[in-house]
């Protein structure tokens, strides 16, 4: 009861925080949409031509949701590990019964239902906007929930690590803009050199992209892993991913001066 | 170190890179004891705060609790009021308090700890419209909503008007009279002079002198002084039976308007009047003052200051003044 308590609070005083922030709750619902409305419709898929942007539209909402299942964690998290440090807040919450671990998983709470319900807005804007037809798989949930875990690890870890807002800012973008577009999201390995293949291996967003286009996109041609179904194993492989990250995150998060 | 101390450290050392934050820090404060940390700007009061609570972990020496030490005590026992603490703003105080209470198993009805820091009426503004002087009161609701056993509070009342001063002072004595041990520092010697059971100078890192307030006068405060504010040079009291000096710097007066006569008995006041008119000395005003916690902080720390310039430039071993200045 006393850490469900803990998280409770922790999550509850999170939420506050965030819906308050009305400049960030905007944003963080226009970002996917204004890149939906550029690429989905505005420039839009050619199916029969070459290039970028010539696979069917449901090829591309792994990249879509990749928009925020990788930024909002990365961008809020460390701003919001920078604005704790700043404040000293952690020196307060590590003079409580609340943990590190505790504190993270309740930032990833709050995390999880907003960008679940910008995925859902996501998901709405792609099928009308540009016609993608995907399926809606009970696994497009449990990608969405592991990937928050995962990257909300990785904001904990850059926020630990900056010495400020706008450090984090900075370096989260730095991460997420190569990952976005470097992980089978929006540009297939085809279209890389050869030898960037390892990169894109290393990337957990690969994992993502691989299990959504799997478990949403039924003429995707995805590979099984070692004789296992994709949509599992990208799961899998992207749920270890996440629990280590989330780990090093928590532990990463400054109790001491 | 007392028998029954329930804060304790004993030969604190830490540093940050080439700055030297706590050299050999020792106390003991006992429990139901309020006790003051005072002392210059980086003294060392916020690292030993922090070595204290385990917010920071010392390069050698020991810190305990309560019997354990500072990152293995029952949390829930702890109140910590960190300087420079600035909670989540876009809460309500009532939320901030909530929010806090929250994370403990037993805690206290928000409400309640709104009303002991006089913001009953102010629960529902949120944080960031709070003036500075709420918040810092809604930060000291925050280290109570758990009924500590212990209480830590750095700088207080920073910030704070006098009506709400007096508001977080009368709540620190009644915790104090229920039993709850503080460890506050403070800037202000009359919150100091009035809160303190002990008072603890701390200078270049170390408690340089500790003890109650008035055996801390008492040894180090210097004699009673009149203050007579005047033009004249401290020629034209040659003839004057008692020591006359200038006033110090730092004491609120300029030096070159005012003298001081010490060690002077009231009664005797009228005989330094008598000789300014026999010698038509103009004088605007005398005070007479008996010395105070702030004359033991100008005397002491002042002392440390030149005991560390002399070192800086003798490249030689000074005084030891942590042990020169043990008065508990």
């Amino acid at each position: 009861m006393s850490r469900l308590g803990r998280v409770r609070a922790q999550t509850s005083a999170g939420w506050r925080s965030f819906v308050r922030r009305r400049t960030a709750v905007f944003f963080t619902f226009f970002f996917p949409v204004i890149l939906i409305v550029i690429f989905g419709a505005l420039v839009r898929t050619d199916p029969a031509g070459g290039g970028l942007f010539a696979e069917p539209p449901a090829y591309y909402v792994p990249g879509y949701l990749a928009v925020v299942v990788l930024f909002t964690p990365l961008s809020r998290m460390g701003s919001e590990v920078a604005r704790h440090r700043e404040g000293n807040r952690f020196e307060k919450l590590a003079t409580t019964p609340l943990t590190r671990g505790e504190w993270l998983l309740a930032q990833t709470v709050v995390n999880a239902v907003i960008i679940g319900l910008a995925s859902l807005l996501i998901l709405g804007l792609v099928v009308a906007l540009t016609g993608a037809e995907i399926a809606f798989s009970p696994f497009l949930l449990l990608y969405i929930l592991v990937g928050v875990v995962a990257f909300c690890g990785v904001g904990a870890i850059l926020g630990s690590y900056t010495d400020s807002q706008d450090g984090a800012i900075a370096a989260s973008n730095a991460i997420a803009l190569p990952l976005l577009f470097l992980s089978e999201t929006f540009i297939s390995l085809e279209q890389l050199p050869g030898w960037f293949e390892p990169f894109v291996d290393l990337s957990p967003l690969t994992y993502f992209a691989r299990g959504v286009r799997a478990a949403t996109y039924s003429d995707a041609e995805s590979a099984a892993v070692a004789g296992i179904d994709p949509v599992i194993a990208n799961l899998g492989i992207l749920a270890v991913v996440a629990v280590i990250v989330f780990a090093i995150g928590a532990w990463s998060i400054p109790r001491t001066d | 170190m007392e028998a029954e101390a329930v804060v304790e450290a004993q030969g604190l050392e830490k540093s940050y890179g080439e700055t030297v934050a706590l050299s050999g820090a020792s106390l003991a404060v006992e429990g139901g004891e309020v006790f003051a940390l005072i002392g210059p700007n980086g003294a060392g009061k916020t690292t030993l705060v922090r070595a204290l609570t385990g917010t920071t972990e010392p390069d050698s020496g020991q810190a305990r609790i309560m019997g354990d030490s500072p990152t293995s005590v029952d949390r829930s026992r702890l109140g910590v009021l960190p300087q420079d603490f600035s909670p989540p703003d876009r809460l309500s105080a009532h939320e901030l308090l909530a929010y806090y209470a929250g994370l403990y198993d037993d805690a206290r009805d928000p409400d309640d700890v709104l009303a002991d820091v006089g913001l009953a009426d102010t629960g529902e503004t949120r944080y960031e419209d709070l003036s500075g002087g709420q918040q810092r009161r809604v930060c000291v609701g925050a280290t109570l909503v758990n009924d500590p056993d212990v209480l830590f509070l750095d700088e207080p009342t920073t910030g704070i008007d006098p009506a709400g001063r007096r508001t977080v002072w009368r709540l620190i004595e009644e915790l104090a009279a229920s039993g709850t041990t503080v460890v506050l520092t403070t800037h202000d010697m009359a919150e100091a002079e009035r809160l303190a059971d002990r008072v603890g100078l701390l200078a270049a890192g170390s408690v340089i002198a500790r003890g109650t307030p008035d055996t801390l006068v008492r040894e180090h405060g210097g004699a009673s002084r009149l203050t007579i504010e005047t033009t004249a040079d401290l020629e034209a009291f040659a003839d004057l039976e008692y020591p006359v000096s200038q006033p110090e710097r730092g004491r609120g007066r300029n030096p070159d308007n005012a003298v001081v006569v010490r060690d002077i008995d009231p009664a005797a006041i009228a005989t330094v009047v008598d000789y300014l008119e026999a010698r038509t000395i103009v004088y605007t005003g005398l005070t007479w003052s008996e010395p105070d916690l702030e004359d033991v902080y100008l005397e002491l720390a002042d002392e440390t200051e030149l005991e560390g310039t002399d070192r800086a430039s003798d490249g030689a071993e000074g005084t030891n003044l942590a042990q020169a200045g043990e008065t508990a």
